[in-house]
């Protein structure tokens, strides 16, 4: 089921309401295999309820869309097996140790669960020396670390960053860098959200603009207006949403 | 790239008894908890031994439910604390896993505390459970099986509401009725001597609402978790 | 319940009975409405079928109290005592219980569509539950030789009984419809408030 020719992301005007309040609106959008995205904008504006949906957590309530040619309405399984996305919680058990959170994340996400598979991984993100310690004595560096070793585990084809570079410095903003250079050149695609906009489209090929859960632009960086940057901004034009 | 039930379903179930060994926090709770319950009932009951061991079926299966009903609330906290169900919920394969994982984590909880309290229990309360002992635990084990069922699918459902403390106990009583019933009476008769040889119809109703509310709960629990 | 001559045993506290029994008989046809509705609303996610089921929650809890404080009422003269743990008693008591869940959860749920799904399970759960709540009471019951509550009726009696259910069944279609209106309206008004403060909805 999954279409090589197709788009990584294709979205149909999508809109998806939480409680009484649409979170997104009529939202288009199509990233290609491959690319890196930045979907930038104030909190609130929908980011993350952007990536839950791509992630199939959330299902849309109106709008059709496809995430790796495989359509979101029915194929939520299949997408998952091949999406990954990364929270700024983490989803860490804290009193498990390093090892033992990747044997959960293998036996979860279908890897397999060989010690030393494991044990490499943990070396792949530095974290090799310190595999028995609990994952709760951890710096959040070494927590984002963590994380990223869970997604490195599994054969992803598109992975979703909400908000990474939350509380790191400058050597954890270096090595979420360096992870999303590794996995585009892995060929797989990469949609990263954060509010932190300076830092977001030095790496993207193309950013998303979101604003109160409209997708303001989608262009290159070099093509943002100042406005797109601005917090206080609105869309120019509110889109026609669904009855009810 | 996809792993099978079996193997989710055991993954959780591994991660939350590695979770609970390591922080032993709850499960010493609900020893002491229980262990209290069946004290005061014990003094509100009053030292008479012949009393108190006709009871003693009754008292046994409050002091678990009360117990069970509290560690309850704290099945899903582990997610909480993880960053919220997200995390389980983005590993491909079926959700159901998340629901099976948690039942047995709470059933095994649960048969380790009454493994400890039957003996305090015994003594308190002059039980003597070794006459038909294998009835007496096939018996304890249904009822807390249908105990962990249901009360892991509430415990699901009100993890996200106001007020859950409350919510938790009063959803779950009137679904807590006929196990409770069962359990009692299946136990009280366990230990006591069953003349007229109803022990059978207990036994038939906790199987029958085992396997009906297994098969209600496992089957309805992906709408508990949809957003 | 006036034209009936008074009972030949019980006097006229068997009166009691021809709202009693309607009361219940209508009190278990709302739980089974919410039983329906709520699976109507899992398979077709229609908001019209949770408005139905809050209405019918509501109704019936109603006739569920009304059944219990009349077969309370009637229990201290006829037995002597206020409650018996009779089955059907028992069982209806429960029943209120599983009702007042239901409510609960709805107001402690603000999303509406969280608070429709979340109900809809209990109503189904709490649904599957009551039939075997019964069986374990009665089960329970027969094992310590209680009185049993008389169901025999004279014939004119019988008429008289029938007329009440018709009349209740009545009451019950009214106050339902009065309900649901009702729940149209909290909705709209539920939309407005919400969506008033972001002018961009159309």
């Amino acid at each position: 089921m999954n279409d090589r020719s197709a788009p990584a992301v294709r979205l149909d005007t999508v809109s998806k309401r939480l409680g009484w309040t649409w979170a997104l609106r009529a939202i288009q959008l199509r990233v290609d295999r491959g690319s890196s995205v930045a979907v930038i904008g104030p909190n609130g504006a929908g980011k993350t309820t952007l990536l839950r949906v791509l992630a199939t957590l959330l299902k849309p309530t109106s709008g059709t869309g496809a995430v790796l040619g495989i359509p979101l309405r029915d194929g939520a399984e299949a997408i998952r097996a091949r999406v990954g996305l990364l929270s700024s919680r983490g989803h860490l058990y804290g009193d498990l140790s390093a090892l033992e959170n990747l044997r959960f994340a293998a036996w979860m996400g279908g890897v397999s669960v060989d010690e030393a598979r494991l044990r490499a991984a943990l070396a792949k993100v530095g974290l090799d020396q310190v595999s028995e310690q609990r994952a709760r004595e951890f710096s959040s560096g070494m927590q984002k670390r963590l994380a990223f070793a869970t997604l490195l585990m599994r054969r992803l084809d598109l992975v979703l960053l909400d908000e990474p570079y939350a509380n790191l410095d400058s050597d954890g903003i270096r090595m979420v860098d360096d992870f999303v250079d590794e996995w585009r050149a892995g060929g797989g695609t990469v949609l990263l959200a954060t509010h932190r906009r300076g830092l977001a489209v030095r790496k993207a090929d193309r950013v998303a603009v979101l604003q109160a859960g409209c997708l303001h632009r989608y262009c290159r960086p070099e093509e943002l207006e100042p406005a797109d940057l601005d917090p206080q901004a609105e869309p120019a034009t509110p889109p026609v949403l669904p009855a009810g | 790239m996809k792993s099978s039930l079996a193997l989710r379903t055991w993954a959780i179930l591994w991660k939350d008894l590695l979770i609970e060994l390591r922080t032993k926090q709850s499960f010493s709770a609900m020893v002491f908890f229980a262990a209290l319950v069946l004290f005061l009932f014990g003094f509100a009951v009053g030292p008479d031994t012949a009393t108190l061991s006709r009871l003693g079926g009754g008292l046994l299966w409050i002091a678990i439910a009360f117990t069970g009903m509290l560690s309850l609330g704290r099945t899903f906290q582990s997610e909480e604390v993880a960053g919220g169900l997200d995390g389980l919920r983005m590993y491909p394969g079926e959700i159901r896993a998340i629901y099976l994982g948690k039942l047995l984590a709470n059933f095994s909880m649960l048969v380790v505390l009454e493994v400890v309290l039957v003996p305090v229990a015994a003594v308190l309360l002059q039980l003597e459970p070794w006459g038909r002992f294998p009835l007496f635990v096939g018996i304890t084990l249904l009822g807390t099986f249908g105990f962990s069922v249901i009360g892991t699918f509430y415990a699901s459902l009100t993890q996200h509401l106001r007020a859950r403390e409350l919510m938790l106990p009063l959803l779950l009583f009137p679904a807590l009725v006929p196990v409770f019933l069962g359990a009692v009476n299946g136990t009280t008769l366990a230990l006591a001597g069953d003349p007229l040889d109803r022990i059978g119809g207990w036994i038939r109703l906790l199987i029958s609402f085992d396997i009906i509310f297994f098969v209600v709960c496992v089957w309805i629990y992906p709408i508990v978790l949809e957003e | 319940m006036f034209l009936v001559p008074a009972d030949a045993l019980q006097g006229d506290v068997q009166r009691l009975m021809y709202v009693h029994v309607p009361a219940a008989w209508l009190a278990m046809l709302s739980f089974f409405v919410v039983f329906v509705m709520s699976v109507l609303y899992l398979i077709q996610r229609d908001p019209k079928w949770d408005l139905v089921a809050v209405s019918a929650a509501e109704v019936g809890i109603v006739f569920t109290a009304l059944t219990l404080v009349l077969g309370s009422l009637w229990g201290k003269p006829t037995w002597g005592v206020w409650w018996t743990w009779d089955p059907r008693l028992t069982t209806t008591a429960i029943m209120l219980m599983i009702y007042v869940g239901y409510l609960l959860v709805r107001s402690f749920a603000d999303d509406p569509e969280k608070r429709a799904r979340w109900s809809a399970i209990i109503g189904i759960v709490g649904f599957v539950d009551v039939p075997i709540v019964y069986l374990s009471v009665l089960w329970w019951r027969t094992l310590h030789q209680p009185p049993s509550s008389p169901r025999s009726m004279a014939g004119e009696f019988v008429y008289v009984l029938l007329l009440n259910l018709a009349a209740f069944t009545l009451l019950y279609v009214y106050l339902m419809l009065r309900r649901y209106r009702l729940a149209i309206a909290e909705r709209h008004v539920e939309e407005l408030r919400l969506t008033r403060d972001d002018g961009r909805i159309t």
